[in-house]
């Protein structure tokens, strides 16, 4: 499980960028930063007018350091472990913080949770339901984020790479028609354009096996997923996910963190600037067959209750 | 020098392959540039220059995919259930191998459903890669060429940053991959490879002392010969070489989906249990 501990790293680790929201600056005994210290921060920014591709279209490329949190996106009140202290929601709207469940989806949710058998790290395999879909390599929309990638602007297309488990998107901009609704993707099906200077990409298509954070926040597979990305700083993107999902919620909702760009390369170490292979599902086959003997069962979305 | 039945028929493009040093009108040099062989098109083919980006680099963007049989055999193979027969990919057809090798090579093949990799859904290697059948996008940038694989969401970036290779050895399943381009080629040099992975579904396989060179040319707006060097003197005698050719994807609305092949493996062992 990786956690605010190594966010706190990889956002450390951006020598160079500019002097705002570094969680490793943060007063001892607050929260960690999360949507709500984001947007004060952001809002001190003075304006910004992002450069310019030879396309015309913002220029949002670079490598861009994951920041929310793996762990429970909602709140996470006390210290758990090393890898989890107490960190503020990432959820920005509704203003508490808090996932706007329908009632059949909180207790779903609540079920995941405890089936994690986190409380006393259960070995007992009666206590377990499901493990967090991520330990099995894979990601989705809008998880993905939390990591780092790399963005890289085409004429017609958006690319997002990321360094872990070699997860990418690539965004055509042309608003080409969706495959049918029935075809279910991990990472969904994305379809970008520019509002002024920022990046819009619309998600569908989505297969609902992914879970926002690994304590058993998820969305269903009907959501539809609105990112915003805009460069609000030379070396920070302001990045927004906004849900609609009313299966599973009362209303949309939206989640946002910061990403900071990562350092460019240096005399030191030339390689720094460069992606070197994350095989993830390579070296988890061992972990995989544990998860299973431990009684955990496969991550299938829930049925949403007919109305 | 690579002989194909179309190298034979194109005169004019093999004179391009020399390059004439006059001193002066009774004294020249004739010096075969053995590299350009690579570039040759295949027969009734026209010399083709690809566009250009803004940066000055041949635009090979786009979405490639072969349309070969070399996934199931990279050499000639007859047709089995489910095993389409195919002409192969092998310069020459031969694979050399060394004897202990070769006797490996048979055993892989005889146990693949347990011993190929791709039986655990694990990255493919490269050239396996290329040939599986699914589209491929490239994306370039000034300092790196991506490829974006549909294949098990694979991504090779491929550097052309100065830097070589990282000292070794390194055991990656993709290996490490240096670009440059020679006119409108683009060589791709790539180490570092582990013993892990196969090319072919026919237990065709390499140690960790594989040196693999790609030559990405484009013939056509549609075309780019895909010419590869292999080197591994723990299995192979000498060097050999395959040639194929990759097909420009321009279906309507195509894009590049999704093939996420341990994640449909591992629900299918979960779900089953």
């Amino acid at each position: 499980m990786i956690g605010a501990a190594s966010l706190m790293l990889a956002l450390t680790s951006a020598a160079g960028a500019q002097a705002i929201f570094n969680p490793k600056d943060w007063p001892e005994g607050k929260l960690g930063p999360g949507a709500k210290a984001w947007s004060v921060e952001r809002d001190k920014l003075p304006p910004f007018t992002p450069p310019r591709t030879q396309d015309g279209q913002p220029d949002l490329q670079g490598r861009w350091g994951g920041t929310w949190s793996g762990d429970d996106i909602e709140l996470i009140p006390e210290f758990l472990d090393v890898t989890t202290p107490p960190w503020e929601s990432w959820v920005a709207d509704p203003a508490d913080g808090k996932l706007p469940y329908k009632d059949w989806a909180l207790a779903e949710r609540n079920a995941h949770r405890e089936g994690l058998g986190r409380e006393v790290w259960s070995t007992d395999p009666s206590k377990h339901l499901y493990y967090d879909p991520q330990a099995f390599c894979m990601k989705s929309v809008p998880r993905y984020s939390q990591r780092g990638y790399e963005l890289v602007q085409t004429k017609d297309t958006v690319i997002m790479m990321l360094n872990w488990g070699h997860i990418y998107r690539v965004i055509p901009l042309d608003n080409r028609p969706r495959p049918a609704g029935d075809v279910r993707l991990w990472m969904g099906t994305a379809r970008g354009h520019f509002e002024g200077d920022t990046l819009v990409i619309e998600t569908t298509n989505l297969n609902g096996k992914m879970w926002l954070d690994s304590a058993g926040n998820f969305i269903g597979p009907n959501a539809k997923v609105t990112e915003r990305i805009r460069l609000v700083a030379p070396n920070f993107l302001d990045y927004s996910a906004t849900i609609d999902d009313p299966e599973t919620f009362t209303r949309p909702f939206t989640l946002r963190a910061p990403q900071r760009r990562q350092r460019a390369a240096d005399a030191k170490d030339p390689y720094a600037a460069e992606s070197w292979e994350h095989a993830c599902h390579e070296g988890n086959r061992e972990h995989e067959q544990q998860i299973l003997q431990l009684g955990f069962k496969w991550y299938l979305p829930p049925a949403a209750p007919a109305k | 020098m690579m002989t194909t039945p179309a190298s034979r028929h194109r005169g004019t493009e093999a004179q391009r392959n020399f390059l004439y040093l006059c001193v002066s009108a009774s004294l020249c040099l004739v010096i075969v540039l053995p590299a350009a062989a690579h570039a040759q098109a295949p027969a009734n083919m026209p010399p083709y220059t690809p566009p250009k980006l803004a940066n000055g680099q041949p635009d090979i963007q786009g979405i490639w995919q072969v349309l070969d049989t070399a996934a199931w055999d990279l050499q000639d193979h007859g047709a089995t259930l489910g095993v389409p027969a195919g002409r192969g990919v092998v310069v020459g057809n031969e694979i050399p191998y060394k004897p202990e090798a070769l006797a490996k090579k048979k055993e892989n093949a005889a146990q693949r459903a347990t011993l190929d990799p791709e039986s655990k859904c694990y990255l493919s290697g490269v050239p396996r890669i290329t040939f599986m059948p699914f589209p491929f996008q490239i994306v370039q940038q000034n300092d790196k060429v991506n490829v974006l694989y549909e294949y098990n969401h694979t991504i090779r970036q491929i550097y052309m940053n100065g830097n070589p290779h990282p000292e070794g050895h390194i055991d990656w399943w993709m290996g490490d991959s240096r670009g440059h381009w020679e006119g409108n080629t683009l060589v791709v040099d790539s180490v570092d490879f582990g013993e892990e992975t196969w090319f072919d579904r026919a237990g065709n396989y390499h140690s960790d002392e594989l040196h693999v060179v790609e030559r990405y040319t484009p013939i056509s707006p549609y075309h780019m010969r895909y010419d590869v060097t292999i080197e591994d003197p723990k299995v192979f005698t000498r060097p050999w070489s395959l040639s194929a050719i990759l097909y420009r994807r321009i279906d309507a609305n195509v894009e590049l989906l999704e093939y996420e092949c341990y994640a449909y493996q591992l629900e299918d062992q979960f779900t089953k249990k």
